[in-house]
């Protein structure tokens, strides 16, 4: 048997059916036709795939729409667990998100995207945009910006010439230069700030979480709505919790195997 | 001798200078590639990444100096391993911790001992013989106090992080400070204290200072106390008032002013045992007597008592212990242990 090749060499087949799944993942829910017309396919190429997926279980349908199925999350949820930062700082998500009341996440760069690896939401909390498994730009978000800051200046550049910085709200860094400015700031302070850059009602406040060969594992990040992130808290009080928790973060990974397991 | 260092940070160099100038050969474990570089190039020294390959040498015993949260892990660790180890002061960040490194030091019966160096400044050596003489009669208050005016150590790394080394200004100079009242007056246990601790210094943007130790330039976490004052009273019915301050608007001070029904005491110690800033060290004693004659009259003496250090005399004490396979009392795990539940006694009635 022979197997279907693009000329990169990757095989067609798994391109076609993770693309179907990702535009899933971005919709929610969606029908043949939607996902037929997003990616260019003829609308029976892409009816074959879903129903072999649907066999599987990687997709469920209800009428006509089709959404993603919990198969889905069995790898998710152990691809998560081979992730350090998950593990070493899932703890201290958990206590500053009772602390503030609010938002608190771990986020992973992966392909240029933040994920989500891990969020506690504080009793302020009602409704959240954002999920495990979520993916956002990097130069509009504080985690995004802070991991920016950290890595080599030279794949700042790729990043930007990829994504073009495309604006997310009015206050959206879009600029090649007043970025570059921006993640300076960000390395001297070690803290990054997004002020309603990503939502337009929302402030943000990210730390890199760097370990000892400067590897950086992820960010750190707490979120609040305008109305409770007064420039105090914003500007002062959680980024020097924030500060805390990553450099406790950083010390227990770097000495991991030496933490007592009572 | 060869012996080994977990944890090459301020501390472990510290340890290792000592062991070098007596003489001994050393080796160092730390999980962080930087601090093994340093230590490895200072000291000609091997070094390792996992304690386990530390293990295979053959060494005559085992520093623990890593961040107090890690005391634990690797003490109990070196200790189930079979070699007489030396816990650098706090014994553990906690007090739990602290009883679970004393289970497995009585279990495995290794010598196991807690770095407290002022005790080893021969002022407070020859305080505790007129103690035991009787001299002071009963000694009914002693104020402690330990104030730097700003020796904030390590501010902004784990020196100064409540999780990683589980207090700030009362577990650091603290530690020596309650040891050594406790030391003097026959380890009374605290059964009422009035205290509060305080963080006023550290958190500032502007924090200035003159010198810092372990200052690697990477300030980040700050969430302890940088002073501590508690009364306390004792079960025996002695009082003490302690004072610690890793900064305080005030000339800086180590001092304990020892009050007996007999006699009195003011013994003053070193402020920074890491010798920067102090050459020589204070190691002063003067006693204070009121006695009946055909004038009464107050005396007070001078005590002149020879300069040695500190440090080597405890190293010596450790070293001793290690290779006769002694168990000293003096810094044994157990006083380490009741320097911890003074502490953490405190603390819950500061906080």
């Amino acid at each position: 048997m022979t197997t279907n090749t693009s000329n990169s060499g990757r095989i067609q087949a798994v391109q076609t059916t993770l693309a179907i799944l990702e535009v899933l993942r971005d919709r929610r829910v969606a029908g043949v036709s939607e996902i037929a017309r997003e990616l260019t396919y003829a609308k029976s190429t892409v009816h074959h795939y879903l129903k072999s997926l649907e066999e599987a279980g990687y997709v469920e349908r209800k009428d006509t729409q089709y959404a993603l199925g919990l198969q889905a999350l069995t790898l998710g949820g152990v691809a998560r667990e081979r992730e350090r930062l998950f593990h070493l700082g899932r703890e201290q998500v958990d206590q500053l998100a009772v602390e503030t009341g609010e938002k608190v996440r771990l986020i992973v760069e992966r392909d240029w995207r933040g994920i989500t690896v891990y969020q506690a939401e504080g009793e302020q909390v009602s409704q959240t945009r954002t999920h495990v498994g979520s993916t956002e730009l990097l130069h509009s978000t504080a985690a995004g910006k802070a991991f920016l800051a950290a890595i080599p200046r030279a794949e700042t550049h790729e990043y930007i010439s990829q994504t073009g910085l495309p604006a997310q709200t009015e206050n959206t860094i879009t600029e090649t230069d007043e970025l570059l400015t921006e993640l300076d700031r960000i390395k001297d302070r070690g803290i990054a700030l997004d002020d309603q850059e990503h939502y337009t009602d929302i402030r943000c406040v990210a730390v890199p979480i760097v370990i000892d060969d400067e590897t950086v594992l992820g960010t750190i990040s707490a979120s609040a709505p305008l109305d409770r992130m007064s420039e105090e808290r914003f500007r002062s009080t959680l980024p020097n919790k924030l500060q805390n928790i990553a450099g406790v973060v950083e010390i227990n990974t770097t000495y991991s195997e030496w933490i007592a397991t009572s | 001798m060869k012996f080994g260092i977990i944890g090459l940070g301020a501390h472990g160099i510290t340890h290792a200078n000592v062991l070098t100038r007596l003489g001994q050969t050393v080796i160092g474990v730390d999980a962080n590639s930087e601090a093994r570089a340093e230590f490895g190039e200072t000291f000609d020294a091997k070094t390792y990444k996992n304690t386990a390959s530390l293990y295979e040498q053959d060494i005559a015993g085992i520093i623990i100096a890593t961040p107090n949260k890690f005391h634990e892990a690797t003490a109990t660790e070196a200790l189930d391993a079979g070699f007489p180890t030396l816990i650098e002061k706090p014994l553990a960040h906690d007090l739990p911790s602290a009883e679970r490194i004393v289970e497995v030091a009585d279990q495995t019966g290794c010598p196991c001992l807690v770095s407290f160096s002022n005790k080893f400044q021969t002022a407070c050596s020859v305080a505790k013989s007129y103690v035991e003489s009787g001299y002071f009669g009963k000694i009914t208050h002693i104020r402690a106090r330990h104030v730097r005016r700003r020796g904030i150590p390590g501010r902004g790394t784990w020196y100064t992080s409540k999780d990683i080394a589980g207090g700030g200004a009362l577990l650091d100079i603290g530690a020596n400070l309650v040891n050594v009242l406790l030391y003097l007056t026959g380890w009374p246990t605290i059964t009422e204290v009035v205290g509060n601790a305080r963080s006023e210094f550290g958190k500032q943007d502007n924090y200035a200072y003159l010198d810092m130790y372990d200052d690697n330039g990477q300030a980040k976490m700050y969430d302890v106390e940088d002073s501590v004052t508690a009364f306390c009273k004792f079960g025996d019915g002695m009082t003490a008032s302690i004072e610690v301050a890793w900064a305080a608007n005030a000339q800086p001070e180590h001092k304990y002013v020892i009050q007996g029904t007999d006699a009195g005491a003011e013994l003053r110690l070193s402020n920074d045992l890491s010798e920067k800033n102090e050459s020589p060290l204070t190691n002063e004693l003067s006693l204070l007597e009121t006695r009946p004659d055909d004038i009464d009259h107050h005396v007070d003496a001078a005590v002149t008592v020879p300069d040695s250090d500190p440090l080597e005399r405890e190293m010596r004490h450790f070293t001793t212990a290690a290779t006769d396979e002694e168990h000293p009392t003096l810094n044994s795990v157990q006083q380490g242990l009741r320097v911890q539940r003074a502490i953490d006694t405190i603390y819950t009635a500061s906080r």
